[in-house]
Order: C-alpha cells, then sequence, then structure tokens
C-alpha cells in the first residue's frame, strides 16, 4: 500500500474504479482512513458550495436545489443539515440534480425528536448520518414518516452513554468539540478525491467524489460524523511506548520502517478481508444523462454509486 | 537537578510559603531549592528572572539566597546576588518579601548579605512609608533581626537625639542603605508609639500589594483571538499567505523580526527544528493560518537567534502545508544533522502514526542518541484541549500561541541542552543588569 494499491482489485465488480488508487493510510485513534487518489471528473457541483437547502414543507419533506449555473449536484448520501431552533433533518437517499434545479425529499427524516421549527436556507451546515445509521436510513428510502429513526437513533444515543432520545444533535453537538477534531486529526492529501476508513480495524466505508474540491467539501461531514462517532466510541487509551530494538539511529530508523512496512501490510490485509468483492445486487434508481444513480448491496455492503457509462463518479458505501 | 526541571518548578509550583504565628516556617520544597542553590547559587538565583517564574517560587529564590552563607563565593558572583536580591525585594509583592524577611528572622539567617538587603527594602523601599504604616510590628522584628536588637534601638535612640551620621550609626547602619538620608525617618516611624489600648480604632493603612519593579512585561491578553491579534510577526504572515501586498508585508516582516530577535542573545548552537506543515497546521476557517504563521514566525526567530537552524518540514512547506504528520521520521532525520537541540513544533495530529514518535524517543537512548528532544505544542490560544493532541507525552512540552509566548518558550527549549547553559546565564544576566537599573533609578528618586 506504500506504493498505492489499485482500487478495482479490492472493491465489487459492477463498480469500475479503474484509475483509482490507495495511497498511505493515516490513523487517529481508532480511525484509519486510507485516502484515494484519482482522475477528477468535470461537471459536478460541490455540496456546500453549489448545494443549497431552499426549504422545509413539513416534518419529513425537504427541498434542495442546486443553485449553480451549470453542473450536475449529487446530493451525499444520508446528508443532514443542523440549524438552530428548528428540526434538524437528514436524508435517507441520494439524488441527481441539474443546474437550477429544485428536488422535494418526501422520505426525509427528522433527527432531533422533540424540537419543533423548520429548516430554513439561512446559516446551514451539513452532516453526514453516523455510520451505525446509515445502513437502516437506506433501507427506509422512499417511506414517508419523519419519526422513522427516532428509535435507532436513541439506541445510538444509549449506546453512547448518552439519553436514549430521538436526538442526533446529542452526539452532534454535544460532542461536537471532540468529533470536529477528526477533520484535524487527519489530513487529506492534495488531489484527494475519495477515503477508504477503518475503524478499529474494521472496514466501516468508502468514499467516493467526483473530484478533490467535491471531496474537501465533504471531508467535515465524513471523517467527523459518518465515521468520526463510531471511531470516538472506540477511542483507545493511551499505550506506553515500547522502545524498539535497536543500538544506533541507523537501526532505529531500519525498525521504525519494517515496523510501517507490517502496520501497512495488516491493513491491506484487513482491507482485502473485508469481503468487499462478494456478489452485491445493484438496483438503479434515477438518471441524468449519462449518469446512473443505484443502490448497492450485499451482505456485508450498503449504500449508493453514481456511475457513468460504467465508471464510478461517486460512492458512499459503508459495512453492514 | 537539571536546569529545564528547575525552570519548570519555578514556573509550576504555585504554593505561599507560610510562617504560622508561634510555628515553623512552611516550606514545600525547601530541599529543592537548598540542592538547586548548592549545585550553583549564581546559576539558581539568576533562574528566579526567568519569564513566567512565579512569585513565590521567585520569593523562595531570595529567601534561599539571603539564608545561605557566601562563604567561598568570588566577588563578582556576590555582587550578582546582591543586586538580584535587591531586585526581587523591589519586583515582588511587598507582602511576598515581608513573609521572606520574617522567615531569615524565624532561620536565624544573618550574614552581611542578609542585612544589607533587609535593611534596603524596611527603610529604602519606594512605599517603605506606607509599608511601615502598615505592617509596623513585622518590620520592625526585620529591622532588630538584621542589625541585632541592641544596635536596632541604639541607632534608635541616636537618630531620636538627631544624630544623622555619626560614626556609630554609620558603622552600624548607613553604610549598608544607597539612600541613607532616608533612613533616620523611617527608623523613627518603626519606633513610633503603637496606639494606646483602648483607643479609637482608626482603618488599618492598607499594604501596598503591587510591586515597585515590573519583572514580566505585560502581555497582550486579547478578549476574541483572532488570526491576527496574536503577536506582529503572525499578524503579517498571515496576511503574506492570504495574499496580501508582498513588499510592503515583507518590510514590516524585517523589522518585526529584528525587533523581536534583539531580545534575546546569540545561541552558539545547532537546533533542528521539526516544523510540522501539514493540512491540519494551515487549520480552516477563520482560523486558517493561524497556527502555522506562529509557528512560522518562531522557525524566523530562531533563524537570527541560533548560530545554526537545520529545518525539516513534515508534510508539505510553509507556503503550502499538506499531507500528513510524520513526526517520527522529521525527528530521525534532524537527529541526523546533528544538532545540540531537537525541537518539535506541531500541534500534535500525528497521524503517521499516532504512537511513532512516542516509540522513536523511548529508544534514542538505548540507541546512543542524547541529544535533548523538546516538543512546542503549537496551539491557536490558551485555551485548547490537548487531550488527543499529546503525541510523545513523555516528551518536554510547553506551548506558545502568541509571539509574546517566545520570551519564556526560548529560554526553556535552550535550557535543555549543554549549549544553552550559557546562554541562559547571558540572557538573564542581560535581564538583571537592565532591572537593577530600573532598581537603581527607583533609589535614585527617593534620594532625590
Amino acid at each position: 500500500m506504500t506504493e498505492m494499491t489499485a482500487l478495482d482489485t479490492l472493491l465489487p465488480g459492477p463498480l469500475s474504479l479503474a484509475g483509482h488508487r490507495l495511497g498511505t493510510p493515516q490513523q487517529a485513534g481508532a480511525l484509519t482512513m486510507v485516502p484515494v487518489s484519482g482522475p477528477a471528473r468535470p461537471g459536478f457541483v460541490p455540496p456546500r458550495t453549489g448545494l443549497k437547502l431552499s426549504r422545509v414543507t413539513g416534518y419529513g419533506r425537504l427541498e434542495l436545489r442546486n443553485g449553480a449555473p451549470a453542473g450536475v449536484a449529487i446530493v451525499p448520501l444520508h446528508i443532514g443539515y443542523v440549524q438552530d431552533a428548528a428540526q434538524n433533518h437528514a436524508l435517507c437517499r441520494s439524488a441527481l440534480l441539474g443546474p437550477g434545479q429544485k428536488l422535494l425529499f418526501e422520505d426525509a427524516c427528522c433527527v432531533q425528536q422533540t424540537q419543533g421549527g423548520y429548516l430554513t436556507g439561512r446559516d446551514q451546515w451539513f452532516f453526514v448520518l453516523p455510520g451505525e445509521l446509515r445502513a437502516r436510513a437506506l433501507q427506509l428510502r422512499g417511506v414517508h414518516g419523519y419519526a422513522k429513526l427516532w428509535d435507532d437513533i436513541a439506541d445510538l444515543n444509549h449506546r453512547c452513554g448518552l439519553p436514549r432520545r430521538g436526538h442526533l444533535e446529542q452526539i452532534l453537538s454535544r460532542k461536537r468539540p471532540v468529533l470536529t477534531q477528526f477533520q484535524s486529526r487527519l489530513e487529506p492529501q492534495p488531489g484527494q478525491v475519495g477515503a477508504l476508513f477503518l475503524v478499529a480495524g474494521r472496514f466501516a466505508g468508502l468514499e467516493l467524489c467526483p473530484d478533490p474540491r467535491y471531496f474537501a467539501e465533504m471531508w467535515p461531514a465524513l471523517a467527523c460524523f459518518a465515521y468520526g462517532v463510531a471511531a470516538w466510541r472506540t477511542e483507545p487509551g493511551p499505550v506506553p511506548a515500547a522502545p524498539y530494538d535497536a543500538g544506533t539511529l541507523a537501526e532505529l530508523r531500519a525498525a521504525l520502517d519494517r515496523d510501517r512496512t507490517d502496520r501497512l501490510t495488516g491493513i491491506a490485509a484487513r482491507i482485502a478481508t473485508a469481503a468487499l468483492d462478494e456478489p452485491a445486487d445493484v438496483q438503479e434508481e434515477e438518471r441524468y444523462l449519462d449518469l446512473r444513480l443505484s443502490t448497492v448491496t450485499s451482505p456485508h455492503l450498503a449504500g449508493q454509486i453514481v456511475t457513468d457509462g460504467g465508471r464510478a463518479v461517486y460512492a458512499s458505501l459503508f459495512a453492514r | 537537578m537539571d536546569t529545564p526541571t528547575l525552570l519548570t518548578h519555578l514556573q509550576t509550583h504555585d504554593t505561599a510559603l507560610t510562617l504560622p504565628r508561634g510555628g515553623t516556617l512552611r516550606w514545600d520544597d525547601a530541599d529543592l531549592h537548598r540542592a538547586a542553590h548548592a549545585a550553583g547559587p549564581e546559576h539558581y538565583a539568576l533562574l528566579a528572572l526567568a519569564p513566567g517564574a512565579l512569585p513565590w517560587q521567585r520569593a523562595r529564590v531570595l529567601l534561599q539566597t539571603l539564608a545561605a552563607s557566601q562563604a567561598g563565593l568570588d566577588d563578582p558572583t556576590r555582587g550578582t546576588l546582591a543586586r538580584l536580591a535587591r531586585v526581587l525585594t523591589l519586583a515582588l509583592p511587598p507582602a511576598h518579601v515581608i513573609t521572606v524577611l520574617l522567615a531569615l528572622r524565624r532561620l536565624r539567617a544573618n550574614h552581611k548579605h542578609t542585612t544589607r538587603t533587609v535593611l534596603r527594602f524596611v527603610l529604602e523601599h519606594p512605599d517603605a512609608d506606607a509599608l511601615i504604616a502598615a505592617r509596623r510590628p513585622a518590620l520592625l522584628d526585620c529591622f532588630e533581626h538584621a542589625l541585632g536588637k541592641t544596635a536596632a534601638r541604639g541607632c534608635a535612640r541616636r537618630i531620636d537625639d538627631g544624630d544623622t551620621g555619626s560614626d556609630y550609626l554609620r558603622r552600624r547602619l548607613l553604610r549598608f542603605l544607597a539612600a541613607p538620608a532616608a533612613a533616620p525617618a523611617r527608623v523613627q516611624a518603626l519606633y513610633a508609639p503603637a496606639p494606646a489600648a483602648g483607643a479609637a480604632p482608626g482603618a488599618a493603612p492598607a499594604l501596598p500589594d503591587r510591586p515597585a519593579l515590573a519583572l514580566d512585561t505585560a502581555r497582550e491578553h486579547p478578549a476574541t483571538v483572532t488570526a491576527t491579534n496574536r503577536g506582529d510577526i503572525a499578524a503579517t504572515l498571515v496576511h503574506l499567505y492570504r495574499g496580501g501586498p508582498a513588499a510592503d508585508l515583507h518590510a514590516a516582516l524585517g523589522r518585526q523580526l529584528d525587533a523581536a530577535a534583539r531580545a534575546f542573545p546569540r545561541f552558539a548552537g545547532t537546533v533542528a527544528l521539526v516544523l510540522d506543515a501539514s493540512a491540519s497546521m494551515r487549520g480552516y476557517g477563520e482560523r486558517e493560518w493561524a497556527v502555522l504563521s506562529q509557528a512560522a514566525a518562531l522557525r524566523m526567530l530562531l533563524s537570527q537567534v541560533c548560530d545554526r537552524l537545520e529545518v525539516v518540514e513534515v508534510g508539505g512547506d510553509e507556503r503550502a502545508p499538506r499531507g500528513a504528520t510524520d513526526l517520527a521520521a522529521g525527528v530521525l532525520d534532524a537527529l541526523g544533522t546533528g544538532p545540540d537541540l531537537v525541537a518539535v513544533v506541531s500541534d500534535g495530529y500525528e497521524n503517521r502514526f499516532p504512537g511513532d514518535l512516542a516509540r522513536v524517543t523511548a529508544t534514542l537512548p538505548r540507541a546512543g542518541v542524547t541529544t535533548p528532544v523538546v516538543f512546542c505544542h503549537a496551539l491557536f490560544s490558551a485555551a485548547d484541549d490537548l487531550a488527543l493532541r499529546r503525541p510523545d507525552p513523555s516528551l518536554p512540552q510547553r506551548g506558545f500561541w502568541h509571539q509574546d509566548d517566545f520570551t519564556a518558550l526560548l529560554p526553556w527549549m535552550f535550557a535543555h541542552c549543554d549549549a544553552g547553559s550559557p546562554w541562559l546565564d547571558t540572557a538573564l544576566h542581560a535581564r538583571l543588569d537592565v532591572l537593577d537599573r530600573r532598581a537603581a533609578d527607583l533609589t535614585t528618586a527617593i534620594a532625590a
């Protein structure tokens, strides 16, 4: 993996990731991030600057707008919006929006059980649902009912040692100071278009974006919330520093190199054994010109992908 | 005890000296101070002037210095200790000094240098009149301890009789003073009758609590820390990084660096700086460039102060911070330059891989490497949460976020290496010279 590993050898057959490669992993606590580099696909609008929440027409009904004059907006899978004094909402699915288009998501879910008020277009910051909720949220795409995720949120809160309530902001806001540090604890590489995440040594997800700018705008939401929550829950305690068996500086450098090679080999092995290439069901959900948005489901993997002529443009796949 | 440990103790161990009525002096770290004094009285005493040393620790140094005999010390050293004692008695809160002087009495320390310092404090402090008014019994005890009760009362009697310069007065009292003209009136005040029992109680005069001499430079405390209110150099760098007018900013940067470097003597050694230039050092949003600019300011200052500075950048570079943080390899590269000191400057987010720095530094002793390694924590503000930002808790570490922090950071860094010892003494001697001149100005003002 130090010499970059081709990604298409590791992932499901229907998803062509030719041209994408893995870089050198980074670790922060329980979270490992393997950078993905690859070709930048032109013609896509980044989510923070291009995609806007235009209004909420009712609980569980949220409208997004592609405000860019050109370029397709791929709505990131499981994106959610937070505002003070309004019901925070999250989406259960991705979508494709042409320039200037609006789309009303009638299958959105409220993630703040007892907070009244509707989100408005101002002061938005977005998150991605924590990995623990994503399989359920994906399962609930197309299902109307703003309260549909509250029980799962309450269970997650309980597992986090927080009151068992359908309030995701208990994690997102109250734990924000520690979660947002993942944005700095891990550091994207120049030109990075995606990342593969492991939590506590186990594959947790693969995120692929059309271009580096799109990925950079997704980075905080992915690192801090989609994967950071699970990593925070399993943050390892301090470990005493064991000296290497080295009698000179040269031997020390060699010992460090060997140790790192071993660790990289271990990470590569854990990715290889994550059963990512097992047969998957790919169900097309939407089209926009040559773009196809599909839901991928396999025994240990789920998520959505956007392809262009069979090549992956966007992917958000997570362990289930 | 090594200098960095002592320095850290002086800057962190914040408990008061106390003298319970009728009890023994409570001095919890007396052994440490005695040992440090025995190892080198001048070096020990000068450390009290290090920026950031706590008032009660400075008081302990004053106490130890005045309590100890100076037998065997050469004249220059005695001179330095005398000047230092004089400076400390003016630069500490008067209540601290009075505690020290009463402790000397309790310890029965009555060396000549003790006598001189006590008398000059009691009779020549710029606020002596107010001090006597507020703490007359205590100061009278100090005065009589310094001279001996018989001599003290003999002097007082003669002064009461109008004597201002007899041989007796000169030999017993005036020869210890720098401004003897003011002494008679204050001795009379010390021996003024106490208010009669049953007299109407008046409000006790308040003891002046502000030192007569400012020892540490007052520093900037912005209510809200921003990217550009953390010192001049970092502010200019932030504007440069943001694409401001390069010619004007570079000219200003040169002036600001020269001014900052003038405060430090030349370091006759080599520092290898492991400079974290990874993506997180750049930061984001309103804090973008804030941390990196201060780290760069430190790098620039060290390049002016050190005879040789080797910089090992980790991740990207100052102008284009990017990528991961590999501090372990950075330290190994830095050690390869043969430095006197390795200083790691980082926000503390080690991700390639966490724990590697700690394992490498833990191995250094068995690899035969004795070069000290210190960790300079690059912060956004003093309130940063460092719980997840200590890549190697075993390393000596100190944070910095403002240019003013360099005043204490550089002595702390250099103190860890052999080449730093003479640097530290030079820096502290220069500081003593400045403070001594200001103390002399105060005395001159009294004499006038």
